[in-house]
C-alpha cells in the first residue's frame, strides 16, 4: 500500500489514500510513523505533545486534574512525571506520533517491560506505569497494550547479547542488564598512554550493556537519542541507585560518561 | 502513465523512492525552493525568483509578511531530482482547487500553478510561521513536504477534525477553521501549564497531516 | 560474508576469525559472541604518509578494526544505511559516511574536482565540502550512511549527471569528475557561496545521491 499519489495520476483528486474515522485503523499503525488508538468511552494515558489529530469528541486532561485521582494511584507511579501526561478520554479516534520515529503498539500479558522513558509515547491504564531501577527508564507491568517510538524499526534479539548503551530501546522479562567494560582495551600499556595523552583515539565500544538470562532485548540504530524524559529524582535513602541528585541529564541516564581517552565528537569527526 | 503529462508538455512529477521528487523536464519549467536541486542530467538553467506571489505586489506581500521562502524557476531537457533534508514529498494534484500550504513546506509546483499567500489568521501566530500560508491554485501537480509521511484525513459535515497546529502541513477544499482549547492542565502540583490550542476544520476536504510536531508556543497535547 | 540488511538503518556482520572488518568508530549497536574492537591506529592502509595526507585533509575517519568470532550489528545516528558490493571496481566514498566494510578491501584517498587544479581544491576548501574522498578497492561489501536514504543514479557517456556536492554520496565506476556550474545558477545562490558548484560526473557508473542537503 502507498500512501502516496502515483505519477500523473490525472484522474483521481488526490493520489494518496485518504482516511476518514470509519477507515482509519483501530488501536493500529496508519503507517510505520503514526498509530491510531480508538476511544470508545475508554481512557489512555499520552505523553504530552504526541497527538496530531483526531475525530470525534475527546477530552485531555493533565495527569494532576482531580477527577483523574484514582486512575493515576491505580495506574501512574512516577508522581514527578505527572507534567509530562495527560489522559484521553472520550470517543472517537485519535492519531499519535513523534517527531517522525517509527511507533509501534506493544501488548502485555500479564508481563513487564522496561523502556527507556523517551521512546513511551502512550499506555492503557490496564498497566501500571512505574520508575525503573535504572536511571532513564520506566518500567510497565499488567494486561494492555502501550505504544513506544524508536529511531528506525525495532530489532528484537535475545540474550546473551552486549549493546551499545545508546542502542537499548528496553528489554522484557528478566534478563539481568548490567555494565561491561572492554578491560583488554582499558588496560595494558596503550590503554595507559591513551588515557595518558589521549592519542591513538579510542574504539568507542569500551562499555556497552550486557544482558544474560531468558528475555528480550529490544534495539533501535541511533546514537542520537530521543529527548530523555526526566523520570523525576528518586527519593535519597540508602542503596536507591540515583538518588540524591536531583532530574538525572541526558548523559547520565544513558550511561554514556566519556571513559579517559574517549574522544569527543569533533575530535571523531576531524580524526584526531 | 501520464501521457496526458506529456502532451499538455508540463513537467512530470515522480517520486523516487518517497523523499526524493524526480521531474522529467523537455523544454518546460518548474518552480521549486531555492537550494532544493540534489542532482539533473541533460541541460538546465537556473533562475532565483522574488517568492510565491507574482510581482511587485508579491513582494510586498512577502516582505509584509515576512515570509522567507524564496523560489527558484528551473527550465530544461532532462531530469531534475529535488530533496530538502530527508523530508517526505507528498505529490498533490490539483484539479482549479486551492491548495493552502506552509510555505516551508511547499516543494515544487508546475510552472503553470499560481501561487500567491493568503492569511490564516491565528493559526500562523500561534506556530510562529508568520500570519500568512503559500496558496496554490490551477491546474497541475505540486510536491509538499512533511517531516515522515503525511497522513491525508477526509473532513466532510459529519466528520469535522481537530489537529495539532504543530502537526498541521496542508489542506485544500472547502473548509472552515476554528480554534479551541485543547488541554486542561492542573497537575499535582498545582503548576497551571495554561491551556494548549487546536485547530479544528470543518466543511469539505482534506488536511495533510504529519507525524511530527513543529514547536509551537500553542503548547502541547 | 558480507553486510546482512536488517533494516533500512541496521546492518549485521558475521565475524569470523581471519577476516576483518573495519567499522567507523561508534558503529556498532550490539554483538554477540566473541568480539574485540580496536582503534586502527596506523589509520588504514598506506601507513603515516597517507594518514598524514588525509590529516590535511579533514578527512581522516578514525576506523577501528573488528575481529574476532561472531556476530555485530552496527548503524549510526539513525541514518539510512545501504550497503555496497565490489566486485574489483573503486568506489569513491566520504569517510564520514563510511559505516563498515570489508577488510578485503583496499583503502586511499582522491581528491574530487581535481580537474580543478588547484583551483578546484581551494574551492573545496572555501565551501568547507571536503572533496577529498576514501577509495575503496577490490572485491567485497561496504556500508554507507546518508541521511534519508539514497537512490542511485545511472553514469552514462551520453548522459553526465551533475550533484549537488552536499547531497553527493558515493560513486563508482569508470568516472570523470570536475566542478561546474549550472546556467543561471551562480547568480542565484550568490557568488561567494559554496555552493555555486556542482560536481559533474562522467563516464559509466554511477552515483548514490541523498535525499538531503545536510551533510553528517
Amino acid at each position: 500500500m502507498s500512501p502516496y499519489g502515483t505519477p500523473g495520476g490525472f484522474g483521481t483528486p488526490a493520489g494518496p489514500t485518504v482516511f476518514d474515522p470509519a477507515t482509519l485503523p483501530c488501536d493500529d499503525n496508519v503507517n510505520a510513523y503514526t498509530f491510531c488508538v480508538e476511544l470508545k468511552g475508554s481512557q489512555w494515558f499520552l505523553q504530552k505533545g504526541k497527538m496530531i489529530a483526531y475525530y470525534g469528541s475527546m477530552e485531555f486532561n493533565g495527569v494532576g486534574h482531580g477527577r483523574l485521582d484514582r486512575l493515576v494511584r491505580t495506574s501512574f507511579h512516577s508522581p514527578l512525571h505527572a507534567s509530562d501526561w495527560v489522559v484521553a478520554e472520550g470517543s472517537g479516534k485519535m492519531l499519535l506520533a513523534d517527531r517522525a520515529f517509527d511507533v509501534n503498539s506493544y501488548d502485555l500479558e500479564d508481563g513487564n517491560l522496561t523502556i527507556r522513558s523517551g521512546n513511551l509515547l502512550a499506555f492503557q491504564p490496564t498497566l501500571a506505569l512505574k520508575q525503573s531501577i535504572v536511571p532513564g527508564f520506566l518500567t510497565l507491568i499488567g494486561t494492555g497494550k502501550f505504544v513506544a517510538a524508536s529511531n528506525g524499526p525495532v530489532v528484537f534479539m535475545e540474550p546473551p547479547i552486549r549493546v551499545d548503551p545508546q542502542a537499548l530501546v528496553g528489554w522484557a522479562d528478566c534478563p539481568s542488564p548490567c555494565h561491561h567494560y572492554d578491560h583488554g582495551y582499558m588496560t595494558g600499556v596503550m590503554g595507559g598512554l591513551r588515557a595518558l595523552t589521549g592519542l591513538g583515539g579510542a574504539s568507542g565500544e569500551e562499555h556497552q550493556f550486557e544482558f544474560v538470562g531468558a528475555g528480550t532485548v529490544l534495539l533501535q540504530s541511533t546514537e542520537t537519542l530521543l529527548a530523555e524524559q526526566a523520570t523525576g529524582a528518586v527519593p535519597s535513602g540508602a542503596g536507591v541507585p540515583g538518588a540524591g541528585g536531583t532530574h538525572t541529564s541526558p548523559s547520565q541516564t544513558a550511561g554514556t560518561q566519556r571513559l579517559p581517552g574517549q574522544l569527543g565528537d569533533l575530535q571523531r569527526r576531524f580524526g584526531l | 502513465m501520464g501521457t496526458a503529462g506529456y502532451l499538455r508538455c508540463v513537467a512530470m512529477f515522480r517520486l523516487q523512492g518517497s523523499k526524493v521528487l524526480a521531474v522529467d523536464m523537455t523544454g518546460d519549467a518548474v518552480k521549486a525552493k531555492n537550494g532544493s536541486m540534489v542532482a539533473y542530467d541533460g541541460q538546465m538553467a537556473f533562475k532565483k525568483m522574488s517568492g510565491g506571489g507574482e510581482g511587485l505586489r508579491g513582494m510586498v506581500t512577502r516582505r509584509l509578511t515576512g515570509e522567507q521562502m524564496t523560489v527558484m524557476e528551473v527550465k530544461g531537457h532532462g531530469t531534475c531530482w529535488f530533496a530538502d533534508r530527508a523530508s517526505e514529498i507528498n505529490l498533490v494534484n490539483l484539479q482549479g482547487d486551492k491548495l493552502y500550504v506552509e510555505s516551508s513546506n511547499l516543494l515544487a509546483t508546475d510552472a503553470g500553478l499560481r501561487t500567491g499567500t493568503s492569511f490564516t489568521g491565528m493559526r500562523g501566530a500561534s506556530q510562529g510561521n508568520g500570519l500568512f500560508t503559500t496558496t496554490v491554485e490551477g491546474h497541475g501537480q505540486a510536491a509538499i513536504m512533511s517531516d515522515g509521511p503525511a497522513v491525508v484525513l477526509r473532513v466532510s459535515s459529519q466528520y469535522p477534525l481537530t489537529v495539532d497546529p504543530g502537526a498541521y502541513v496542508a489542506h485544500q477544499g472547502n473548509l472552515r477553521q476554528s480554534f479551541q482549547s485543547g488541554v486542561t492542565f492542573r497537575t499535582l502540583m498545582g503548576e497551571g501549564g495554561g491551556e494548549a490550542f487546536q485547530i479544528r476544520f470543518e466543511g469539505d476536504g482534506l488536511v495533510y497531516v504529519q507525524p511530527s510536531e513543529r514547536n509551537t508556543i500553542a503548547g502541547d497535547v | 560474508m558480507g553486510f546482512r540488511e536488517i533494516n533500512s538503518r541496521m546492518v549485521e556482520a558475521t565475524v569470523v576469525p581471519g577476516q576483518k572488518l573495519f567499522s567507523q568508530r561508534g558503529a556498532m549497536l550490539a554483538y554477540k559472541g566473541d568480539v574485540s574492537f580496536t582503534p586502527n591506529m596506523a589509520g588504514g592502509q598506506g601507513g603515516i604518509m597517507s594518514m598524514i595526507g588525509r590529516r590535511v585533509a579533514n578527512e581522516d575517519t578514525p576506523l577501528m578494526a573488528v575481529e574476532g568470532s561472531g556476530t555485530v550489528l552496527f548503524g549510526h545516528g539513525g541514518h539510512h544505511v545501504q550497503v555496497i558490493n565490489l566486485s574489483g571496481d573503486t568506489l569513491c566514498v566520504e569517510a564520514d559516511r563510511l559505516l563498515a566494510f570489508e577488510g578485503t578491501l583496499q583503502q586511499g584517498t582522491m581528491f574530487l574536482g581535481s580537474q580543478g587544479g588547484v583551483m578546484g581544491m581551494v574551492r573545496g576548501q572555501i565551501s568547507g565540502q571536503g572533496l577529498f574522498t576514501t577509495t575503496l578497492k577490490g572485491h567485497g561489501a561496504v556500508a554507507v550512511m546518508a541521511h534519508g536514504g539514497v537512490f542511485e543514479i545511472p553514469i552514462t557517456p551520453q548522459r553526465p549527471v551533475h550533484v549537488d556536492p552536499q547531497a553527493y554520496v558515493a560513486h563508482h565506476g569508470d568516472v570523470r569528475n570536475k566542478l561546474s556550474t549550472a546556467l543561471g545558477w551562480r547568480d542565484m545562490v550568490g557568488r561567494g557561496s559554496g555552493e555555486a558548484f556542482q560536481l559533474e560526473l562522467s563516464g559509466s557508473g554511477a552515483v548514490y545521491v541523498q535525499a538531503s542537503e545536510e551533510k553528517l
